[in-house]
């Protein structure tokens, strides 16, 4: 038995000894492969952890723009079909018992996905989906103890944009595309500052070749606070929308307009309180084309390989025919607009010579699709398209139509509204006094062209406050031989005309090839522009020039940001109203709101005045080339209260879808809606008396109304601010503003009585005077606005 | 008086004989398992049960347990078991039937423990009752061992029981232990050689017809799960995704460690690369973290035991005392060798833990019931030269 046992301790040795021997050889042989290979299958890969894009606020701090954490499903093959697919069917049971979730991919995909792809370990099932939905999944997915065979789905965090009040200040806000990526408005031209940065976890090697895992978490994006004020915003789109939807299939098929827009200023900031133009889209759904009108283009078309079947084929097809109906409705349109003596504008033979009109118009006129018959007409095209890439071409160039915003983006001839520009710099130079006298015969020779007034008969002799409360052409002709091509020129620059107000949007559209170049500039050319043909404007440009004519002179940036919070809510960037540029004195700004005021009151913007209060603005008809179409820009600028402007707006409706679109009646209509509830909500007191079909319309408008006792005082104040509006011509050629690069100094000391304020605090942060009505420093020397937020700002 | 004393003091000392030798490698295996197991099992338990200590805490439980167990055991006279003999064996098989009953249930797929208020894996009593039954069984037949009466015995009983192991609770592993235990103490007892070589020689041979044939395809892994580890054994790396996946990683393991390995703590392995790594495939990780350093030392520890074993079994008072301590060598040396042949794929894979290392409650307990009888043979030695 002792032997027995000594052979068993030996064969137990020599077996312990070979398996000894096996390990060395384990070592020696594979040492290093193995090594390697257990480096290689640790996870370094990193993932990333989303940061949250920043908000955008209003100036009440309502959220417009928000991002909500949501969640993707991802599953893992791998891990679903290891040990003999034990945790395949409870885990696909849980993920499908998720009833709230909006899968992207259908139950048999996934499992066919999961049975011929075993060895992937990421695929997104569902996407973006929101907390509620997933909650049940994710407590199955993390208590392990009670659900041990939910294994090989995981939840991934993501953030999705929204937009709490859907197409609301769509134009401005913009939305965002595929990774966070801010497309159009403050999406767009903030991106960087909404982005915020992704974080990351990832492992790494350390000196002892073992796996580490760090974290890096995500910074968060920053905050915009902006001056749009939603109740403002909503109560201009509510008016947009009921002018469209009013006038919408009334002349012709579609919108009650091309294109509507309004903006409404504070004259005394620069900051933008409302900006709206119509047609809108969903914030939510930028990509939806429901109710667009999608025209395949015609070169595809007359290459005939479209059955005209569709609806956009069909229509593009008959363009033609139409194109002939409509200029023959034209011609008795014209006729009709004349014999209402409304019409603006110039002459046909005024107009067609001009190349720089040429130019802008095709500028302007590209984007819109029907109007691109005549050139394009035997154009080959290299390859032909298929249908679809037509179709697909056609629909994105809608959808850029839509998402652009109109106030922005788009040129077009001013028309009317110029005119308190053109007197302004009248005033301003001193060649003009303001106490001229005009006749209107109702047409003007300027060099080989008539150019007609709007009322062909003659005004017949018009004041100088006449010429604008009329709108006469034939006067601000007069007017601009007697400013001269270089002064107006100059006026020109200094309203920025030609020039990006570098307001905080994206896409802001350049002029500077679509105004007169003062080299080649013709009398004719003169002409034309002292009423706002031959060059192109843009909305904003002309609602902030118009604001530093009514504010005293002063050149504010338009802006709609006011201020940027960091993730905390802490404020990092805080935008000052910010002057550029003293366009006008402040006798000359007086002079304007007086004229502005008589329009109202007086002439043709009478129909704009809304119940209760007394505003100041002016009108605008501009017909739209090509001429002789019918087709026009309506529009109204103006400011209210008459006394001390608050607010200024800008209402353009391009191509109001009526018979007779040469009315700006419809433009100063839509600004009495809108003023009507937007004053009362901005605390503007009423000052006039009410008729009692005022009172009526009021109370069904539920707009509360208190007639006070300052109706007296106001009215004598009006009277005051006429008999120093005389005043202040005589002034006008002493003003010497340089307008060069050093914008802003004042060098004629007869200018500084009208800012020396007898009592002005004293800033005790930065030593400079406070404007008692602005609350912007001045230079307690020259008294000229400073910025001292200037250094941060690009 | 002073010869009584003599007597007296030598009797003393003749009871006072203990084998602090195999109990301080039994305890430092202990330790050194329990803190193995530690590292390997903390991953694996923090991301499944949130709780880095949960198989840690279970397997102090089962050892402090075992402990008590073996202590009682050590001071019982061992000879009292040889008449509970044959009640172990029917005990045993009876505990292994109660499987197919509601008692039973499953763990990872296998129906192999008993829920008796604690859970318990009856092949792990049937290795003792097999150890106790035959120690006896072997005495009782004396010359009669080699006969044809003694096989028609021995050999029935013996494949019964690893029969039913094998059939009822699916365990290859543990039917061969106790195949291989019946088989040493049978070899240890006898004085013949031929037999137990043809009858190795024969299962060799057997063992190597069903494995070429499954290498030759005519025993495809569709006919039985265990010609599907046979081809994973073969050729791991074409099997690297499921079923050579466990082994090719402990291979990894093995192969990373080098001389020292990486310290203890830091292996890469155990996150989840080596299922299950705290059972069967614990010693992968004492190579990675401790190197072949470590893995030399563990299998020292085995050999000091085996060879304390050996001693004690050849110093035993009765045969009945030595059968069983050969019977518990045998249960370890198998269990210990067929373990690390597994690990380094030597064999192929059978679920085989490595004794006083490995996680599990009934294993260390019943382990630990067996060191408790060797050492109890152990005090009833007779020290000659005081």
């Amino acid at each position: 038995m002792q032997k027995k046992l000594a052979v068993s301790f030996l064969v137990i040795l020599l077996a312990f000894m070979g398996l000894s021997t096996r390990l060395y050889a384990i070592n020696r042989d594979n040492g290093e492969q193995y090594k390697k290979q257990v480096l290689s299958q640790q996870s370094y890969d990193s993932v990333i952890l989303p940061a949250k894009r920043g908000e955008i606020v209003d100036c009440n701090g309502t959220k417009i723009a928000v991002s909500q954490k949501v969640y993707n499903i991802v599953i893992d093959s791998k891990t679903l079909n290891s040990k003999n697919g034990q945790y395949l069917e409870p885990t696909l049971k849980a993920i499908f018992d998720q009833h709230d979730v909006n899968f992207t991919v259908s139950q048999t995909d996934i499992r066919s996905y999961i049975s011929s792809n075993p060895g992937s370990q990421y695929k997104i099932i569902a996407k973006k989906q929101p907390y509620d939905a997933v909650a049940d999944l994710m407590v199955m997915i993390n208590d392990h103890a009670q659900y041990p065979d939910i294994k090989g789905v995981w939840l991934e965090d993501a953030y999705q944009r929204t937009y709490p009040y859907g197409s609301l200040a769509c134009d401005v806000i913009g939305f965002v595309q595929g990774d966070n990526e801010g497309a159009y408005g403050l999406e767009e031209y903030y991106n960087d500052v909404l982005t915020g940065i992704n974080g990351r976890e990832y492992g790494y090697l350390n000196d002892d070749s073992n796996l580490e895992r760090t974290i890096k978490p995500a910074e968060n994006g920053n905050t915009l606070v902006t001056s749009i004020d939603v109740n403002i915003q909503s109560i201009i789109e509510k008016h947009i929308l009921a002018f469209n939807k009013e006038h919408e299939n009334e002349a012709r098929e579609g919108n009650g307009s091309r294109n509507t827009g309004v903006i409404v200023m504070n004259p005394k900031t620069g900051e933008i309180l409302a900006m709206a133009s119509y047609p809108v889209f969903d914030l939510n759904d930028p990509w939806n084309t429901d109710g667009l009108d999608i025209q395949i283009s015609e070169e595809y078309v007359m290459n005939g390989i479209v059955p005209d079947v569709t609806e956009g084929s069909g229509e593009a097809d008959s363009s033609d025919e139409a194109l002939k109906e409509d200029t023959g409705e034209e011609t008795a349109q014209e006729e009709n607009t004349q014999e209402e003596n409304i019409q603006e504008g110039i002459s046909d033979d005024g107009t067609a010579t001009e190349p720089v009109l040429a130019s802008s118009q095709m500028s302007y006129t590209a984007p819109a699709g029907t109007e691109l018959t005549e050139n394009t007409e035997g154009v080959p095209t290299d390859k032909p398209k298929t249908y679809e890439e037509a179709y697909e071409d056609a629909k994105l160039e809608a959808l850029n139509s839509l998402w652009k915003n109109f106030c922005v983006n788009q040129t077009y001839e001013p028309g009317s509204t110029m005119k308190p520009f053109t007197m302004a710099a009248g005033l301003e130079s001193g060649k003009l006094t303001g106490n001229e006298n005009f006749v209107c015969g109702g047409v003007k020779e300027v060099g080989d062209h008539k150019i007609h007034c709007s009322n062909r008969a003659g005004h017949g002799p018009l004041t100088f406050s006449g010429a604008l409360e009329q709108s006469c052409n034939v006067a601000f002709m007069d007017m601009g031989t007697m400013i001269g091509r270089d002064t107006f020129m100059k006026f020109n620059r200094d309203f920025n005309f030609g020039l990006k107000t570098n307001v905080d949007l994206t896409g802001e559209a350049l002029t500077n090839s679509l105004v007169f170049d003062i080299n080649t500039m013709t009398p004719t050319d003169l002409a034309i522009s002292t009423f706002g043909q031959g060059f192109n404007v843009t909305m904003i440009q002309m609602i902030t020039g118009f604001c530093s004519l009514i504010n005293g002179g002063y050149y504010y940036q338009p802006h709609v940001v006011t201020k940027i919070l960091n993730d905390d809510g802490v404020v990092v960037n805080n935008i000052e109203p910010r002057v550029l540029k003293q366009t006008v004195s402040r006798e000359t700004s007086d002079k304007i709101i007086e004229l502005c005021n008589n329009v109202v009151s007086e002439g043709t913007g009478r129909s704009a005045r809304p119940a209760g209060y007394r505003i100041g603005g002016k009108t605008g008809t501009a017909e739209k080339y090509p001429r002789k179409r019918g087709n026009y820009l309506v529009s109204f600028i103006g400011f209210a209260p008459a006394d001390d402007p608050q607010v200024a707006f800008y209402t353009v409706i391009d191509e109001p879808n009526v018979p007779t679109q040469a009315q700006a009646r419809y433009a100063t209509l839509l600004t009495r809606d809108y003023l009507t509830e937007l004053l009362p909500y901005m605390h503007i007191f009423m000052t006039e008396e009410l008729t009692d079909e005022e009172k009526a319309e009021l109370t069904e408008k539920q707009i509360s109304f208190a007639v006070s006792t300052a109706i007296e005082e106001g009215d004598s104040e009006e009277e005051a601010s006429e008999d120093s509006g005389v005043i202040t011509n005589e002034n006008g050629e002493e003003v010497n503003i340089s307008t060069g690069e050093d914008i802003i100094t004042f060098v004629d000391g007869t200018n500084s009585r009208d800012y020396e304020k007898p009592e002005l605090q004293i800033d005790k942060e930065s030593g400079y005077a406070i404007d008692p009505d602005t609350g912007e420093l001045l230079d307690p020397v020259t008294f000229a606005p400073v910025d001292p937020t200037a250094s941060n700002l690009e | 008086m002073s010869s009584a004393r003599g007597q007296q003091g030598q009797k003393r000392r003749e009871r006072s004989f203990f084998d602090f030798t195999l109990l301080s490698v039994v305890i430092f295996l202990l330790c050194f398992g329990l803190v193995m197991l530690y590292s390997v099992s903390s991953y694996d338990a923090n991301l499944n049960y949130n709780d880095s200590s949960y198989f840690l805490r279970k397997q102090i439980i089962s050892t402090v347990f075992g402990l008590v167990v073996m202590t009682v055991v050590i001071f019982i006279d061992y000879h009292i078991w040889s008449r509970f003999a044959f009640a172990a064996y029917v005990v045993s098989a009876v505990l292994i039937f109660l499987v197919l009953t509601p008692l039973g249930y499953e763990v990872n797929g296998a129906r192999r423990w008993l829920n008796l208020g604690m859970s318990l894996q009856p092949a792990e009593v049937a290795k003792v009752g097999v150890i106790i039954f035959y120690a006896s069984l072997v005495c009782k037949l004396g010359k009669n061992l080699m006969t044809k009466a003694g096989f028609a015995v021995i050999i029935p009983t013996a494949g019964f029981m690893a029969l039913i192991i094998l059939v009822i609770t699916e365990n290859l592993s543990s039917s061969i232990i106790v195949f291989g235990i019946v088989f040493m103490m049978l070899f240890v007892a006898s004085d013949n050689y031929r037999e137990f070589i043809l009858l190795a020689a024969g299962g060799i041979l057997i063992a190597a017809v069903v494995v070429i044939l499954v290498q030759k395809g005519i025993l495809s892994s569709d006919l039985n799960f265990r010609f599907a580890r046979i081809e994973a054994w073969l050729n791991p790396e074409a099997f690297a995704a499921d079923r050579g996946f466990q082994t090719l990683q402990a291979l990894y393991a093995i192969g990373s460690g080098e001389v020292f390995g990486k310290g203890l703590g830091q292996s890469m392995q155990k996150l989840g690369y080596i299922p299950e790594a705290q059972n069967d495939m614990i010693f992968s990780i004492i190579c990675e973290e401790l190197g072949l350093f470590g893995a030399a030392v563990v299998m020292l520890m085995f050999i000091i035991m085996i060879w304390r074993f050996v001693i004690i079994a050849n110093n035993a008072e009765d045969e009945f005392g030595a059968l069983i301590v050969v019977g518990v060598m045998s249960h370890i040396a198998i269990q210990v060798i067929l373990n690390i042949a597994v690990v380094t794929n030597t064999i192929p894979n059978t679920g085989i833990t490595l004794p006083f290392i490995s996680y599990g409650g009934s294993a260390v307990v019943f382990l630990l019931i067996e060191i408790g009888l060797v050492l109890s043979v152990a005090r009833s030695i007779k020290l000659k030269n005081s």
